[in-house]
């Protein structure tokens, strides 16, 4: 029983049913395909609320495997990762309310998340200063372009030339929307023709592909 | 470096040695953590010594504040957080002002988002707009119906049942014991879709809510959704783009905030960028000279 | 607004601040332990939220009704559970029904959608004539349409970029650029605004600045 539902061809031809009733349901207006399509959208809706926790697992191997091999300058903070994880978890299942949990993700999870992300702005002044030179005419103009949004996105364009923020509106209501419409466009065209491989089974990278 | 690096060590010619003390070479050297110190040190400076340039509204943020404008008591609209904490410096003033503009035209209000951190985005949005806590009965004036995991399946799903997806709000009420919610079935029950964006969740909500259901919608994104113009106005009707955008509707509600104190700081940034791109380009134009 | 009294707020500000530095001490010196454990802690409190939120809104959305008796819930929540077969190999295979459900209606759903947003309503976008045009309307759409006729003219991989497409794929290049300058533009303001709003944070702590 397990060898026959081991068969791709199961796998490959339920993703084409789930999909292609999805896509009857745009075109063609059928009540009945319309409710299987919303009901199997409402599974996924809950499967997906599921796949949080995988991370959680994948996470735990790495991190165990590291205190395991005792790992140099990594194992303290492996324990420390996953011993902070379970204290945290076991005190917002509990109560989200809790001053612990409510103080740490509020100072904590808030400071480390703007932080962290925000650490690239020192990288891309590092770029902008290092690499950003205009050694063809493609560069030149990307530099040109970008240059004529920064003036238009700080105020202090206008304070300079007037001419500016005029230039560089331009260049984002107008002058870009070519080229960004062609990424979208052909964005579109790979997705579909990806989407077309995947519900007829030509694509298998989703399941691990064995 | 200046040069390629060799593969054996040789003394170095007269002529390299000239170029390597040029003042251009050795500015393109520069150890990056100058750099990173530099722009920390400019940031703080308009903080400590405001500059106070006025911030200029653009059209794709006066359309959002001139649609929020037409919507009154009996109009609903969704408010969509599909943005972490993480993005806060960037989107925070957007949806602060924008919830401002909303509780002033008395619009119900309905919320949900896409991000597990929302919560903390909810209470800080709350935390500034109190009047949805002293003027707005919950339930009845607004709802906030928590996080939702699925990304476009949701938001799909959402736009043709949100019954379906919902059962209860954040808070566990039953979504049957929320008047405002009766309201609410499907997608053409929302006037206008305010989603608080910093990916992808702005196609979803034009695909299966503009363009599957004809309701309009908004982005309040980071300056990188700024390629989103391409759907306006035929599919948006209105973009605001980064702390900018939020600094423009601060100004159009009369309540100057977060990102306007914020601008000031990115003016001297973006100086600081085009001062750098300017140095690099003479630097190697100059380098490229010394050689020939 | 005073700075702070309160021990919860000002310990928790302190708190923020003290992450914050520990963060940038990797950028603005070196790496360092405390940039490690920073970055330690982060993962494990967004791991910690994405349990905690997950079952919160998995227990209100579906576990609540099936133990209510609302039973077209039992067959989402087995599938979501046999997702978790992923990470070991000998089963790993079980794993592959509700992958085949999520990617099916994705793709579905993806596809539907952008053929009319990204296709259709962008070639239209593109060939509307402008509405009480005046000269510059005029230019803005025959520089759009050039722009978009030539941008997608370079993708165009079946054939060489020679002879007729010669040249409107080089202006198709040209365009892209435009195009990426501008996002990289953008991009500039995302990540300042990011990093001031750090910055900003630092200052209030330590009194540089009023608390606002």
């Amino acid at each position: 029983m397990s060898n026959v539902l081991r068969r791709r061809e199961i796998i490959l031809f339920l993703t084409g049913i789930v999909g292609g009733l999805n896509l009857f349901e745009y075109f063609f207006a059928v009540k009945e395909v319309a409710a299987v399509a919303s009901t199997i959208r409402t599974w996924v809706v809950v499967i997906s609320a599921f796949a949080l926790g995988l991370g959680i697992i994948t996470a735990f191997r790495v991190h165990i495997s590291h205190v395991k091999r005792r790992t140099k300058g990594q194992w303290p903070f492996s324990i420390w990762l996953m011993g902070f994880f379970v204290l945290l978890t076991l005190i917002g299942l509990w109560d989200t309310k809790f001053i612990v949990y409510d103080w740490t993700f509020k100072n904590v999870y808030v400071a480390l998340s703007t932080t962290l992300y925000a650490i690239t702005g020192f990288y891309i002044f590092s770029a902008a200063y290092r690499a950003f030179r205009a050694r063809n005419i493609e560069a030149a103009i990307l530099i040109i372009s970008g240059v004529l949004i920064l003036l238009r996105n700080a105020p202090i364009g206008e304070a300079i030339w007037k001419g500016f923020p005029v230039l560089g509106e331009w260049v984002l209501m107008k002058g870009q929307v070519g080229g960004m419409r062609t990424l979208t466009f052909v964005a579109a065209v790979g997705l579909v023709a990806f989407g077309i491989r995947t519900l007829l089974g030509m694509e298998r990278g989703y399941y691990g592909g064995e | 470096m200046a040069y390629e690096p060799y593969l054996e060590w040789r003394e170095a010619t007269t002529e390299e040695n000239e170029m390597s003390k040029n003042i251009w070479s050795k500015m393109a050297e520069v150890d990056r953590r100058v750099l990173y110190w530099v722009m920390f040190i400019a940031l703080a400076i308009p903080f400590i010594s405001p500059i106070g340039l006025p911030v200029p509204v653009t059209e794709t943020t006066k359309a959002v504040y001139d649609k929020i404008d037409t919507l009154g008591p009996k109009n609903i609209a969704l408010f969509s957080i599909a943005g972490g904490v993480s993005a806060w410096p960037e989107i925070a003033p957007s949806m602060v002002a924008i919830m401002r503009h909303l509780v002033k035209r008395e619009v119900k209000i309905v919320a949900w988002g896409f991000f597990v951190d929302q919560d903390i985005t909810m209470d800080m949005i709350i935390s500034n707009v109190p009047e949805l806590k002293t003027k707005y009965k919950y339930g009845e004036d607004w709802v906030y119906m928590g996080y939702i995991a699925g990304a476009e399946t949701a938001v799909a799903q959402l736009a043709s049942d949100v019954h379906a997806v919902f059962k209860a709000d954040k808070y566990g009420t039953p979504i049957e014991k929320l008047p405002l919610m009766q309201r609410v079935k499907t997608a053409k029950d929302i006037d206008l879709v305010l989603t608080v964006d910093t990916g992808s969740y702005i196609l979803y909500y034009i695909r299966h809510w503009n363009v599957g259901k004809g309701v309009a919608v908004a982005e309040i994104g980071i300056a990188m959704q700024a390629d989103m113009i391409v759907y306006y106005p035929v599919n948006l009707v209105g973009v605001m783009i980064g702390v900018r955008g939020g600094a423009e509707y601060e100004k159009l509600i009369g309540r100057l905030a977060e990102g306007t104190v914020r601008m000031d700081a990115i003016n001297v940034s973006h100086i600081l960028f085009i001062i750098a791109i300017a140095l690099a380009n003479i630097g190697y134009v100059m380098v490229r000279r010394m050689k020939k | 607004m005073p700075y702070p009294t309160d021990p919860l707020l000002l310990s928790g500000a302190w708190a923020s601040v003290i992450l914050t530095l520990m963060v940038y001490s990797y950028v603005l010196f070196k790496e360092t332990p405390l940039f490690r454990f920073a970055e330690h802690t982060y993962i494990s409190a967004s791991l910690a939220i994405s349990v905690i939120v997950s079952y919160g809104t998995l227990e209100k959305n579906a576990l609540i009704p099936l133990s209510k008796g609302d039973l077209s819930y039992l067959i989402p929540v087995i599938l979501g559970v046999l997702l978790y077969t992923l990470p070991f190999r000998q089963v790993r295979w079980v794993s592959r029904y509700p992958l085949a459900f999520v990617v099916g209606v994705g793709t579905g759903l993806a596809m539907r959608g952008a053929v009319h947003a990204q296709m259709v309503a962008q070639v239209l976008a593109a060939i509307t004539l402008p509405k009480a045009p005046q000269p510059i309307d005029w230019f803005n759409f025959f520089f759009s349409l050039i722009a978009f006729l030539t941008s997608t003219s370079y993708f165009i991989f079946t054939r060489e970029h020679v002879g007729l497409l010669k040249i409107p794929t080089k202006i198709g290049r040209y365009m892209i650029m435009l195009a990426l300058g501008s996002y990289f533009g953008n991009t500039i303001l995302f990540r300042m605004a990011m990093l001031s709003g750090r910055v900003e944070e630092i200052l209030k702590v330590f009194k540089i600045i009023p608390w606002p």
